[in-house]
């Protein structure tokens, strides 16, 4: 029986893996990350509807890139920054083993019951629900029907605003931002060991959370991320004072895919789009 | 103790808006706190979970100037800034939020008299609430709050009806109402004293802190910690501070104070490239030591009043309660 | 509009320092006029260009930003435009979408030769960011920063 407890159970005792990285949950409707590195503490593994985070953050980080061989359950976003990472060479395919699921969908926030109106936006217009890459499946419900995602509405109530207006409506919404950098932190592809609001020799982004410098944040974090982001709304999530981050991610991820037909981590070994050009690219905008 | 029916409240309130007041209240799910320019918009309700972000920005602001400098060809030239703190009056404080204006208030007048702080703490009045939640992360009541405590406000409600029950506790609070005693009406009433079941042995958590500073506990609670910083930034206690200077032509300038995290990875890196505090371990254990050690060691006080914010928002859920319970149990 | 008659707008360039740069150097030497508001700024390649420049060059006080550079194929550098070129097809719709559109924000591709052109896009620029007026969005941000008594 393909259940989480007897993979991860084998996976310990064949020694495929030295940590599994997945879920333990702490109530009804909240899960937090674990790490698990030996056969004692398989039990509280859960992978549920309630598996909010995206776990592929802990990738990258130095004390988890020591251990060889790296069990991690992932729902199928989550499994796109995995590729996504691989495809940028930040992790070793070798090195990973990808548990999933089918998902139907999670919930948008802690504390709160699953059901039609508390799924998170992101999971309305997923396109991963089965995923295609990963190591091992565990028994999952068959996928069911979501309801109608509403990003792409709201994107499109933005861009028929006038520029004034859209400047007016951001510049408002950074305003709120107080630089805590939960939006970096928790987001698995920014992995930079010393962000660029970080450098204050010259002072590119000034650290102060006045109105500009939080404009020019939010905007360059944007654009560092586009074409990398995978919409995984974590950055959104853990916003303490909900700047709406997932109008920016979706509207690059809609330009990306009209400009260029690609999505982000969809399939290992891609090359990256940044980071490569072409003789086809559009230049109808330049002079 | 007074007696106040709501109505007279609200008429208080509208008076002092009249005369210039900054009222502070709660937005209507308490998710947040705004001024308000009538009564009408009081959100007075004891069932609220604590907001989001906490109070502090009222006394102690994500970004403030220090002072502005412009420099001339062989000169700098300095202009301070004026202390002209609005006079703000926060309605419906929780008591873990009004507590903890006057813990952080101890740091801010200790080796010296931060006036950036100070102004604006004089000229804030606080009507605390009696409390009415209570979920899974509150923990006030072990570190010596509860849902009625009285620290930290110069004015207390409790609703009663249609009613407040008003206790005036300090001398701000006196010269407030001054004007407006003939809406009170005297009553004593029975204090009902909490039961407080307390679990957590404070000094047993405070020398196992002191004699472990090496333990690999810190590593074990700590592993999944991101170093976001939202826990110190929500915190109502957390008062770290980065002084930064910010050119803005070759000549101008201003220096800011800004709210800093000790989670944040480069918060110990000096400039020589040496981090003290380098894994997400030491500095985890700098932020409960901080809280349940070293400023008890210095102030006689916790600095964390138990409003249970930062393990409500923490995005991977670690739970400050947990960790104390952890350590109580050692 | 009446009111942009008298508005000078300030243009910050950022230029390739082998084709376009040298291109309004020609112009220069060709004694050819164009309207005084722009300020250059010459990099290397338009490879090196951050967009965070041309951010930075808003939060200054600019009131539109050109990027020109070396044609597809004629870049020193092998292939720097390229790289540039991708990065703007994605900032151009970053920055519009929020708020700063084509109107503040121009790309061009200008060669060594191409003097003439260099005065036509500067002349252009001046002329569109005139009609769409100072930046007020930024203006307002900007406030906070200078010292009031």
């Amino acid at each position: 029986m393909n259940n989480l407890y007897n993979i991860a159970k084998d996976l310990f005792s064949t020694n495929k893996v030295d940590l599994i990285i997945g879920y333990k949950s702490i109530d009804s409707k909240r899960t937090k990350p674990i790490f698990v590195s030996s056969n004692e503490d398989v039990d509280h593994l859960v992978f549920n509807e309630y598996s909010l985070n995206n776990l592929s953050v802990y990738l990258t980080r130095k004390d988890i890139k020591k251990y060889n061989k790296i069990g991690i359950l992932a729902k199928g976003c989550d499994i796109r920054a995995i590729v996504q990472l691989i495809n940028e060479n930040q992790i070793e395919r070798e090195k990973i083993l990808i548990i999933s699921k089918k998902c139907n969908g999670v919930v948008k926030d802690f504390g709160l019951e699953y059901n039609e109106e508390n799924i998170a936006e992101k999971c309305k217009s997923c396109k991963v629900r089965t995923p295609k890459v990963f190591d091992l499946m565990i028994d999952s419900e068959e996928e069911k029907k979501l309801p109608e995602p509403t990003i792409s509405s709201r994107v499109n109530e933005l861009d028929s605003m006038t520029p004034e207006e859209r400047f007016e409506f951001w510049r408002n919404e950074f305003s709120k931002c107080i630089r805590c950098y939960a939006c970096r932190q928790a987001c698995p592809l920014c992995y930079c060991e010393r962000c660029i609001v970080d450098k204050n020799i010259p002072d590119w982004i000034e650290s102060s959370p006045t109105q500009r410098a939080n404009f020019s944040w939010n905007l360059i974090r944007a654009f560092h991320l586009s074409g990398r982001c995978i919409g995984c709304g974590e950055c959104e999530r853990v916003c303490p004072v909900d700047i709406p981050l997932s109008l920016l991610n979706a509207k690059m991820g809609i330009v990306t895919f009209k400009e260029f037909n690609y999505a982000t981590g969809m399939e290992i070994g891609e090359p990256t789009l940044v980071g490569n050009y072409s003789n086809e690219d559009n230049e109808d905008f330049i002079k | 103790m007074y007696r106040i029916k709501k109505q007279d409240f609200s008429k208080i309130i509208d008076e002092l808006i009249k005369t210039g007041n900054r009222i502070i209240s709660y937005s209507n799910n308490g998710n947040d706190f705004k001024r308000i320019n009538s009564s009408n918009e009081l959100s007075i309700n004891s069932n609220f979970k604590p907001s989001k972000l906490s109070l502090k920005e009222i006394v102690f602001p994500k970004t403030e100037p220090l002072f502005y400098y412009k420099r001339t060809n062989d000169n700098v030239e300095l202009k301070d800034i004026k202390f002209d703190s609005e006079k703000t009056i926060i309605i419906g404080a929780k008591p873990c939020d009004a507590k903890a204006f006057s813990t952080i208030s101890k740091v801010f007048n200790w080796d010296y008299k931060d006036n950036f702080f100070n102004s604006k703490y004089e000229n804030t009045i606080i009507i605390g609430l009696k409390c009415d939640y209570k979920d899974e992360y509150c923990f006030c009541n072990e570190v010596g709050l509860s849902q009625s405590s009285k620290e930290g406000s110069d004015i207390f409600i409790e609703l009663d009806g249609d009613d407040y029950f008003i206790y005036i506790l300090s001398e701000k609070g006196k010269n407030l109402f001054q004007p407006f005693m003939s809406y009170l009406i005297e009553e004593i009433k029975e204090s009902k004293v909490d039961d407080i079941d307390k679990i957590i042995d404070l000094n047993k958590v405070r020398t196992w802190i002191t004699d472990n500073f090496d333990s690999n506990f810190w590593y074990s609670i700590s592993q999944e910690c991101l170093g976001c910083g939202k826990c110190a930034f929500i915190c109502p206690t957390c008062h770290c501070f980065d002084i930064v200077d910010e050119n803005y032509t070759y000549f101008e300038g201003r220096r800011m104070k800004n709210w800093d995290a000790c989670q944040f990875g480069k918060f110990t890196l000096h400039a020589s490239g040496h981090n003290p505090r380098d894994i997400q371990a030491k500095r985890y254990r700098q932020r409960i030591a901080h809280k349940f050690k070293y400023y008890f060691d210095k102030f006689d006080e916790l600095l964390c009043t138990g409003c249970g914010r930062c393990s409500r928002e923490c995005p991977v859920s670690i739970n400050i309660f947990d960790v104390i319970k952890e350590i109580n149990a050692k | 509009m009446e009111t942009n008659i008298n508005f000078e707008p300030k243009i910050i360039a950022f230029v390739c320092n082998w084709c376009t740069y040298t291109g309004a150097d020609l112009a220069g030497t060709s004694r050819l006029k164009y309207a005084h508001n722009v300020r250059i700024i010459k990099l290397p390649c338009t490879g090196r260009i951050d967009p965070l420049f041309i951010i930075k060059a808003f939060e200054k006080g600019a009131d539109g930003v050109l990027v020109s550079g070396c044609h597809p194929g004629d870049c020193h550098y092998t292939s720097g435009n390229f790289h540039a070129r991708r990065r703007w097809i994605l900032f151009n719709q970053l920055l519009n979408f929020a708020g700063i559109d084509n109107r503040r924000v121009h790309f061009s591709w200008v060669s060594a030769s191409e003097g003439r052109k260099w005065v036509d896009v500067i002349n252009e620029v001046i002329e569109t960011v005139r009609k769409a007026g100072p930046f007020v969005g930024y203006s307002k941000m900007n406030k906070e920063y200078v010292y009031n008594e």
